[in-house]
């Protein structure tokens, strides 16, 4: 029997709470409960359906739970590139803090109570839209296209595009167009959200090996995307107008966000961001249109849950 | 055989034992919240089912839209059978009502 003396690739370190936290992607998950929140009390003021608080709660708490739990997956199998990237080399897993099978051990269990709770407190096309949005992202974008495709982000933006479709069905059982918009809204927002910050760590994603699309069709091509996706995004931000779910809170307020979002897309798309000259400047701007898009977002939100949840919705058609 | 024997950066024993004792510690209290949870929930929404009208505790929905009619139907009937016992028996009452001789005071 021979004794070695060997040191473990991370040494592993005592786990806090906060290192459980972290493997939820709790920024991710405020958003994804934001929008879950809107779609519920959107369909509540569009339909005139009520749901009960303690279900409506426990609804919204499943949504938490299984972003969550997609996050736990997600750390789990991305614990090898986390590990080569700095941004993200002090997660719980690549840091030593948690296990690797211990994360994924958390995100199953927390998938299936999640679907489980949802199914108890609403209905069957809720849960199984959950465990769609779970499996999506879990499984479909992270260890299908993420390493395989620059089209990674936009295919895989249907995950976080969810939410607000689930907090419908909570309610109502059904998928109206309504609630498709929402959907939409989310899709088309992520590729520009998601490319200006990857305008900044395209290094980061080239070391690791991961194909976002600066690393595979470079900066401009990017750049041009950015602003072809926010042109898209534009209208269909806008769209609640037409079918009536938003009234004049909501336009007010999507004009405004919506003329600010193509101001940012055209500024970076006429700037050097994620070039290998570029200057601070460019960071800056890149990260600055990075920070708009999560304003808008909850912005857009934020003024249906508003109008719809304070009875302050004023139709456009009637005035 | 090749043992590992821990170096001076690993925690130490009593240490870990301390932290596993509290994740233990959260663990049951997590499953105490699934727990009282689903009780909460399912006591909520037995509560606002209509088991009489065909509804269902955990499907809300109908797998085949005749038999959702039936059930609506049914509802329907049963309804307005309750309405019409009710009236009977108002009816009846105010009758009584009206047959019962007045006791005025001495």
């Amino acid at each position: 029997m021979s004794v070695e003396m060997t040191a473990e690739p991370a040494t592993p370190k005592l786990a806090t709470a906060g290192d459980y936290v972290q493997l939820l992607k709790p920024r991710i998950m405020m958003l994804v409960v934001f929008t879950a929140l809107a779609g519920l009390v959107a369909a509540v003021g569009v339909t005139g359906q009520e749901i009960n608080l303690v279900l409506a709660t426990v609804a919204i708490l499943s949504v938490a739970l299984g972003s969550g739990a997609a996050g736990a997956i997600n750390m789990w199998y991305d614990a090898d590139i986390d590990a080569i990237m700095t941004r993200t080399s002090t997660r719980p897993i690549p840091s030593g803090a948690v296990p690797k099978d211990e994360a994924l051990t958390m995100g199953l269990i927390m998938s299936a109570v999640s679907v489980l709770l949802m199914w108890i407190a609403s209905n069957v096309l809720a849960a199984g839209l959950l465990a769609l949005s779970i499996a999506y992202y879990g499984w479909f974008y992270t260890m299908v296209l993420k390493r395989r495709t620059a089209q990674n982000i936009v295919i895989g933006g249907a995950a976080g595009a969810f939410p607000p479709v689930i907090g419908w069905a909570a309610v109502t059982g059904t998928t109206p167009l309504d609630a498709w918009i929402l959907f939409a809204i989310i899709f088309f927002w992520t590729p520009p959200h998601f490319w200006a910050l990857s305008l900044v760590a395209h290094k980061e994603y080239a070391k690791a090996g991961v194909p976002m699309l600066p690393v595979t069709n470079g900066a401009k091509a990017t750049r041009n995307q950015i602003l072809i996706y926010t042109l898209i995004l534009a209208p269909i931000g806008l769209a609640p107008l037409l079918t009536g779910l938003g009234g004049w809170v909501y336009g007010a307020v999507g004009v405004a966000l919506t003329l600010g979002f193509i101001y940012f897309a055209a500024k970076v798309w006429r700037s050097e961001a994620g070039e290998a000259d570029a200057g601070d400047a460019e960071r800056k701007l890149a990260m600055g249109m990075f920070a708009f898009s999560i304003f808008y977002l909850f912005g857009l939100f934020a003024a249906l849950i508003i109008e719809r949840g304070f009875g302050l919705y004023f139709p456009l058609g009637g005035l | 055989m090749v043992d590992t024997v821990p170096t001076a950066d690993a925690p130490d024993a009593s240490l870990q034992l301390k932290a596993q004792k509290r994740r233990n510690l959260w663990l049951a209290l997590a499953l105490v919240a699934f727990v009282v949870t689903v009780g909460v929930t399912t006591a909520v929404r037995i509560q606002e089912t209509d088991f009489s009208g065909g509804d269902r505790l955990y499907f809300s929905g109908y797998l085949d839209e005749v038999e959702k009619e039936q059930a609506d139907r049914k509802a329907a009937e049963r309804y307005e059978a309750m309405r019409a016992e009710e009236a009977t028996q108002a009816q009846v009452e105010s009758i009584e009502t009206a047959e019962t001789p007045e006791t005025g005071d001495e």
